[in-house]
């Protein structure tokens, strides 16, 4: 727990919270001002918008911790407010709401608009009100209560402040306790986390894959020696970019990990597969499914190859086709594009490491994915972003 | 939708921050206004042991022009730079684009800084800044470091950026009185991240445009030499040059299959040039 100080609706306030909690868990759930709502806490809807230092901020991605020393302004704190008075009059009139629970963050990110706009431009409203979500109006009657109220004060000669009131430099909130340094609280959590026990799921079923990804390369190796490599597991396996094996491996089940990761994100897929091979055709599956236990996702997903014998037999040409299904938290972040991209990339260092394989290099063995950089993994499941979520919970908004 | 738990460092400079990273064990990351990385923490997609947070360190609030170059410090928020509160020298062009990121509150914490070590290829910054021919300063315990914007990007979340060590500052250099801007940005909601970005300077004086397609899910497309794109040479009537064929042919290269994906960012790419030459 840290200790926190704040000026809340002009009265000093002074608790201890954890690091992650919000400023908006701090407001609702330490001080009891439940008039900031929560709606995507992720910073998309705009229900959780209060006033830092003066001007409106996310309060569900901003840390109370982060905020120490600022001035904060709920929605209970604009009751004497001016404009926020004309524009409680004006959302009335206009029936700028229904039930309700968009209308703290609409009136506080109005109320910064009625300060900054020199005038009651409909366009520049609704951009500029287009970061608050509200289900129920079609913002109909929110733009023109706001337009009202702009053009009342203009029309007294109040000028537009462009900057909303705020004179310094950085973000708002940050900078007051600058001195409170070195701020150690020991969070007893990594080590329970990580050290949960991992089981393999017990069953490996057929599916259908939601996406598949076709990717080719050629090898200068004779299809023989390349399929007898394919049936090597442990060798294919240190082929794959981060992934490892537990246990011996037997065709018809392989237990192992395989760790994804993009940026900061990463994942660690607990599972088992199981191996099938068709030497007639010189081809084969690999199917697996596999959990992470941290994103409580789950994937499923095959590799079906094919060698095609090139140049007289002197080199084989290597045909994937990769699909997976995702499950889960992670499955919300997917996107194809990215996943294509990862793939392709993923391939090309798995290419790369069997070339070197089947070329004797076997000191070569591909470090653990965890140490390369920018190297993601199979199946392309992760490689995302979760500032996609914000576009994807936007986009199903507005199809709502 | 609440983070794992994480421990929280706030230091007092820069040297204390890097100290903090280099001597903090398990995963830690830098906070500098959190609105790409609040999110992240929230959905428990990044889960660090530590956060160190340097939005209140005054070395990165810190704004100068020097010579022919405008420095400005990592923690400078979009909102400052919306509202004009630091120096220009793109004759209007970064307040222009710091007015239409996101949305305002999220205007008011987020970072430049942190923005670009997010490197997220649909940021603006990201395709912002490679066009203007921006360099970034990066500090770590070992020393400190320059990087040219178009060598920062190493695909979607990746970057040149070494654990425990930090963008310190972005250095914008002044751009020509006969330079013309021009940037577009394709967004189906106002304040999502675009689905596809196109950012131009062109100087026909002197006869050189470097033209940026960003948003491309990897790193953003990047011609330092943009002649090809307007018929071989840059000249004053560049924007009816434009060969949309050579533009939809670098898309191919880098790997967009798909036709209609090619035919949004070629379109965005047109109207920034259209705009640069209006």
């Amino acid at each position: 727990m840290n200790s926190v100080e704040l000026t809340v609706n002009k009265r000093v306030v002074q608790k201890a919270v954890e690091p992650r909690t919000s400023l908006a868990d701090m407001m609702r759930d330490t001080l009891d001002l439940t008039g900031t709502h929560l709606g995507c806490e992720h910073g998309v809807c705009g229900a959780c918008t209060i006033l830092v230092d003066g001007v409106p901020t996310r309060s569900c991605i901003t840390y109370a911790v982060a905020c120490d020393g600022a001035d904060v302004t709920t929605i209970e704190g604009l009751d004497d407010d001016e404009i926020a008075g004309e524009l409680r009059a004006a959302f009335t009139r206009e029936h700028a709401l229904q039930c309700g629970y968009c209308t703290p963050g609409m009136l506080v990110s109005a109320r910064d608009l009625v300060k900054r706009l020199p005038d009651a431009d409909e366009k520049k409203i609704r951009i500029g009100m287009s970061g608050n979500l509200c289900r129920c109006t079609g913002y109909v009657g929110i733009v023109r209560a706001v337009q009202s109220v702009i053009a009342e004060r203009r029309a007294r000669d109040i000028a537009p402040e462009p900057d909303g009131g705020r004179k310094v430099l950085g973000p708002a909130g940050a900078g007051h306790n600058v001195c409170v340094s070195a701020q150690k609280s020991a969070v007893a959590k990594s080590a329970t986390r990580d050290a949960t026990e991992v089981i393999a799921p017990l069953e490996i079923p057929d599916f259908t894959p939601s996406t598949t990804l076709d990717q080719q390369f050629t090898v200068a190796h004779p299809s023989a020696t390349v399929f007898a490599l394919f049936d090597d597991i442990a060798a294919v396996a240190s082929c794959l970019p981060g992934a490892t094996l537990v246990g011996t491996p037997r065709p018809e089940r392989v237990e192992g990990a395989i760790r994804v990761k993009i940026g900061p994100i990463s994942a660690n897929f607990n599972g088992a597969a199981r191996v099938e091979r068709d030497e007639a055709n010189l081809s084969g599956r690999i199917l697996g499914v596999g959990n992470d236990q941290r994103s409580r996702s789950t994937t499923q997903g095959e590799i079906r190859y094919r060698l095609v014998p090139l140049d007289d037999g002197a080199s084989t040409q290597v045909e994937l086709t990769i699909g997976y299904s995702l499950t889960g938290m992670l499955a919300q972040v997917g996107r194809s594009g990215l996943v294509r991209d990862l793939a392709a990339r993923l391939v090309a260092e798995f290419a790369g490491n069997l070339d070197r394989r089947l070329s004797g290099d076997a000191t070569s063995a591909p470090p653990a994915a965890a140490d390369l950089n920018g190297v993601s993994l199979i199946l392309g499941l992760l490689r995302e972003r979760a500032t996609r979520f914000v576009r994807r919970f936007a986009g199903r908004g507005g199809s709502a | 939708m609440k983070p794992a738990p994480f421990a929280y460092e706030r230091p007092r400079d820069i040297a204390s921050a890097l100290a903090v990273m280099a001597s903090t064990d398990g995963v830690v990351k830098i906070m500098a206004g959190g609105q790409s990385l609040g999110p992240m923490l929230n959905l428990r997609l990044v889960a660090p042991d530590t956060i160190v947070d340097i939005t209140g360190l005054a070395e990165l609030k810190h704004v100068e022009v020097t010579g022919d170059e405008l420095v400005i410090g990592a923690c400078v928020t979009h909102a400052d730079i919306e509202d004009g509160r630091i120096p220009d020298v793109t004759r209007g062009a970064m307040q222009r684009v710091a007015s239409a990121i996101a949305y305002r509150a999220v205007r008011n914490r987020g970072t430049v800084g942190g923005s670009l070590s997010h490197a997220d290829p649909s940021a603006d910054w990201v395709s912002t800044f490679a066009a203007l021919g921006a360099t970034l300063s990066l500090r770590s315990a070992k020393g400190a470091r320059r990087v040219a914007m178009k060598d920062f990007m190493l695909g979607a979340l990746e970057s040149v950026l070494q654990p425990r060590e930090m963008l310190e500052a972005v250095r914008v250099p002044v751009m020509s009185a006969s330079a013309r801007w021009g940037y577009v940005k394709s967004c189906r909601k106002t304040g999502e991240f675009a689905h596809a970005i196109g950012a131009v300077l062109i100087d026909p004086e002197a006869g050189k445009a470097r033209v940026v397609i960003g948003a491309v899910e990897a790193a953003p497309i990047i011609v330092e030499s943009a002649e090809e794109l307007f018929g071989g040479r840059i000249t004053s009537d560049f924007g009816t040059k434009f060969d949309a064929r050579v533009a939809d042919n670098l898309l191919s290269k880098a790997g967009m299959s798909d036709a209609a994906d090619r035919h949004i960012h070629v379109t965005v790419l047109r109207r920034a040039v259209a705009e640069a030459a209006a």
